[in-house]
C-alpha cells in the first residue's frame, strides 16, 4: 500500500475547489431529478397562476402610467420595482442563511473534513442563495406584463438587470446573513465560522419543558393536548399559527377602520379567509411534525386523528364568531348572523381542506402545504372569474380529498 | 401470540421477505439472528403495523394487523431500532401522552413509567425535551414507551443497543418479568451473546428467510446472573436503579 503524503498547498486548494464545484453540480441535478413528476405540474401550474394575478394586477397600472408619462416611466417603474424586489430577496437569503448557520447545516460533519473557513463558507452560502428565485416569479410576472408598453430594447436591458441585480441580492444576503449568524461568537485562532459551526445544533444547555398530565380519555383528546404542545414549541407550527391569530386580529379591527361600512365589512372578510388560509396551513404543518413509526404502531383510528386536527378548527371559529359578534357592533343582528355562518362555514371548510390533505399525504406535509396552496388558488382565481363558483372549487376538494381519508392506514413512508 | 404467516415484503425489485412464518408463544422470547440486510428490522416493521405487507399475515393475540389494527395494537409494543419522538415533548410528556392514547389507567400507567425511568437511569431528566436527549436515552425512552402497558407482544428491534450495562441488566430484567407474565417476545439483535442469554428460542434469518430455528437446548444454559464484565461495570458505575 502507498503511504500517504500531504498533497501541496496549491493542489490541495485546487482540489477542493474543484470537489466543491461537482458537489453543487450533482446536488442541483439530483434535488431537480426528485421531484417527481405531478410536483413539478404542480409547481408549474402554481408559478403560472401566480405569473398570471400579477400580470393581471400590474398590467392596468403600467398601461395607465405609459398613457399618462410615456414608456420612459415604464421603464423607471419597472426599475423601482426591481431594487424592492432586490431588497426583499437579499433580506430572505439572508434570513435564511443566518437560521441555517445557527440550526442546522446540510451535509457531513465540515469541522472534521479539511476545508477552509473560506471553502466551506461559500459553499454554504451557495445553498442559501437558491432562495432569492422565490421574487424572480413576480419580477417576470411584471416583465411580461410590460410588453408593448416600454421598448424591446428597454425590456431586454430590463430583464438582464433582474437577474444581475438577483444574483448581487443572493451574495449580499449570504454576506449578511453570515454575519448575523457569528456575530459575537469568537474565540483566539478560530475563525468565526468554524466557532459558530461547532455550536450548531448544540443546545446552551439543559431546558426543561414540563411534566406529562396523566389522565384518561378519548385518543383524540390525547392527540389534541400533545398537538397543544407542540404547537407553541416546534418553530414552524408556532409561526404558521401566529400568521393566523395575526391575520384574524386584524380581521377583528378592521370594524373600526374609518370609511364606507362596505370597505369594512368587505376587509374584516377577507382577512378572515386569509387568516383560514394560514390556519389551514397552520394544521398542514401540525400533522406533518408526526414522527411515521410512533403513530402506525399505536392504537390510533384516522377518525381519531381527523377530530382531534378539526378539533382546532371548531374552538378557532367559536373564538372567532364571539370576536366579530363583539366588534361588528354596526351589523345588524340578521347581517351579523349571515356574515358569521359564511366565515364560520368557510374556515371550517378551508381548515377541513387542509386536515384532509395533512393526513391523506402524510408524511408528505411539504405536498399537503403546496396542493392546500394551489387548490385555495385556484379557488380565489375561480371565484374572481365568475362570483361564488370558488366556493364550488373549495367544496369539491374537500370531498375528493376526504375519498382518500380510508387509506390513511395504509400509507407508507416516503 | 404473535404469530407471522407466510409474511412477504418487498421493495421495489428487491425481496426482503420472502414468505417468513414465525410464532412466538405467550411466555416466550425469541430471537431474531441475521447478517446486516437479512430482513430483520423489515419483518418487525410489518409485524408493528409500520410497513404493509405484500402477502401473508400477522396475529397478535388471534386478531389479524391489518384487518383489526386497533384492537391489534392495542396489546402490541415496539421498541424500534432508530425510535422516532415528538422531539419537542418531555420524556414524561410522551410516555403520558402514549398512556392517554392508549386509555391506560393514570395513577397505574404514571406509577409504572416512574419505576421504569428509575430503573432505566432516565430519573432526573424526564421533565427535558427528548431532543436533548443522547442515542442511548431515547433507545431506553423508545423500549420505556413499548413496555409501558406490559403489551401481549412486544417486538424489539436492537431495542438494547445504546443501553449501558447497568440499565441493560434492568430492561433485561423487564424482559424476562413481561414473558413471566405471558407476554410473547420477538427479540431482534447482532448480540449474539444477549440473545444466548435471554431468549428461549433463536431463528436466523437469511435473505429474507427463515434460515434456521435453535432451541435453547441447542446452545445451552449461560451461565446465570451479569456476565465478568458487567459485574465489573456495576462495581465501577454502580446500578442504575437509585
Amino acid at each position: 500500500m502507498t503511504p500517504f503524503r500531504d498533497p501541496s498547498a496549491d493542489a490541495e486548494a485546487g482540489g477542493r475547489h474543484r470537489a466543491f464545484r461537482e458537489l453543487e453540480r450533482r446536488l442541483m441535478r439530483r434535488r431537480i431529478s426528485q421531484l417527481d413528476p405531478w410536483l413539478r405540474v404542480e409547481l408549474i401550474a402554481l408559478a403560472l397562476l401566480i405569473g398570471a394575478f400579477l400580470f393581471w394586477q400590474v398590467r392596468v397600472p403600467l398601461d395607465g402610467l405609459h398613457h399618462h408619462a410615456g414608456p420612459v416611466a415604464v421603464v423607471r417603474a419597472l426599475g423601482a420595482a426591481w431594487l424592492a424586489l432586490a431588497l426583499i430577496g437579499a433580506v430572505a437569503v439572508a434570513v435564511r442563511h443566518r437560521r441555517s448557520l445557527r440550526v442546522a447545516v446540510a451535509g457531513p460533519i465540515w469541522l472534521a473534513l479539511p476545508v477552509t473557513p473560506e471553502d466551506l463558507g461559500r459553499h454554504l452560502a451557495w445553498e442559501s442563495r437558491g432562495h432569492v428565485l422565490w421574487v424572480a416569479l413576480p419580477g417576470l410576472g411584471a416583465l411580461i406584463a410590460a410588453i408593448g408598453l416600454a421598448p424591446a430594447g428597454g425590456l431586454a436591458l430590463l430583464g438582464a438587470a433582474l437577474a444581475g441585480l438577483l444574483a448581487l441580492a443572493a451574495r449580499a444576503g449570504t454576506a449578511v446573513g453570515e454575519r448575523l449568524a457569528t456575530h459575537g461568537v469568537g474565540r483566539a485562532g478560530v475563525h468565526p465560522l468554524f466557532v459558530r459551526l461547532g455550536e450548531t445544533g448544540v443546545a446552551a444547555g439543559r431546558r426543561r419543558v414540563g411534566r406529562g398530565r396523566w389522565e384518561r380519555g378519548p385518543a383524540w383528546r390525547a392527540l389534541w393536548r400533545k398537538d397543544f404542545a407542540i404547537a407553541w414549541r416546534r418553530p414552524g407550527v408556532r409561526t404558521s399559527l401566529l400568521v393566523a391569530l395575526s391575520l384574524w386580529a386584524l380581521s377583528l379591527s378592521a370594524w373600526s377602520l374609518a370609511g364606507e361600512p362596505a370597505l369594512r365589512h368587505f376587509a374584516a372578510f377577507a382577512l378572515t379567509l386569509v387568516g383560514a388560509a394560514a390556519f389551514a396551513e397552520a394544521l398542514v404543518v401540525l400533522s406533518g411534525s408526526d414522527p411515521f413509526a410512533t403513530l402506525r404502531t399505536l392504537p390510533l383510528g384516522v377518525g381519531s386523528l381527523w377530530i382531534a386536527r378539526f378539533a382546532w378548527a371548531v374552538l378557532a371559529v367559536g373564538v372567532l364568531s364571539v370576536g366579530h359578534g363583539l366588534a361588528a357592533r354596526e351589523l345588524t343582528p340578521q347581517a351579523l348572523r349571515l356574515f358569521l355562518v359564511w366565515t364560520g362555514g368557510a374556515t371550517l371548510g378551508i381548515a377541513a381542506l387542509g386536515v384532509n390533505y395533512g393526513v391523506t399525504l402524510f408524511p408528505r406535509a411539504d405536498a399537503a402545504q403546496r396542493l392546500l396552496g394551489l387548490s385555495l388558488g385556484l379557488a380565489v382565481a375561480a371565484s374572481v372569474m365568475i362570483p361564488l363558483s370558488g366556493w364550488i372549487v373549495l367544496l369539491s376538494a374537500i370531498l375528493h380529498s376526504a375519498r382518500r381519508l380510508p387509506y390513511w392506514s395504509r400509507l407508507e413512508e416516503t | 401470540m404473535l404469530r407471522v404467516i407466510d409474511l412477504t415484503r418487498r421493495y421495489a425489485a428487491l425481496t426482503a421477505l420472502d414468505e417468513v412464518s414465525i410464532e412466538v408463544r405467550p411466555g416466550e422470547i425469541v430471537g431474531l439472528l441475521g447478517a446486516n440486510g437479512a430482513g430483520k428490522s423489515t419483518l418487525l416493521r410489518v409485524a408493528a403495523g409500520v410497513l404493509p405487507p405484500d402477502g401473508g399475515a400477522v396475529e397478535i393475540d388471534g386478531l389479524d394487523l391489518w384487518r383489526a389494527p386497533l384492537a391489534a395494537k392495542r396489546r402490541l409494543g415496539y421498541a424500534a431500532e432508530e425510535p422516532a419522538f415528538y422531539e419537542e415533548l418531555s420524556a414524561e410528556e410522551y410516555l403520558a401522552f402514549i398512556a392517554g392514547l392508549r386509555g391506560l389507567d393514570p395513577v397505574a400507567a404514571r406509577e409504572h413509567a416512574q419505576q421504569l425511568f428509575r430503573r432505566l437511569g432516565l430519573e432526573g431528566r424526564t421533565d427535558e425535551p427528548v431532543q436533548q436527549f443522547s442515542h442511548g436515552m431515547r433507545k431506553k425512552l423508545s423500549f420505556a414507551a413499548a413496555v409501558l402497558h406490559r403489551p401481549a407482544v412486544l417486538l424489539c428491534d436492537e431495542a438494547l443497543e445504546g443501553f449501558d450495562a447497568g440499565s441493560a441488566l434492568e430492561a433485561k430484567a423487564e424482559l424476562r418479568a413481561l414473558a413471566e407474565a405471558g407476554s410473547a417476545i420477538l427479540f431482534s439483535s447482532h448480540v449474539t451473546e444477549t440473545v444466548e442469554r435471554l431468549c428461549h428460542r433463536a431463528v436466523l434469518l437469511h435473505r429474507g428467510r427463515v434460515a434456521r430455528v435453535l432451541e435453547r437446548s441447542a446452545w445451552g444454559a449461560p451461565a446465570a446472573g451479569p456476565s465478568m464484565l458487567e459485574r465489573e461495570f456495576l462495581a465501577v458505575a454502580g446500578p442504575p436503579a437509585t
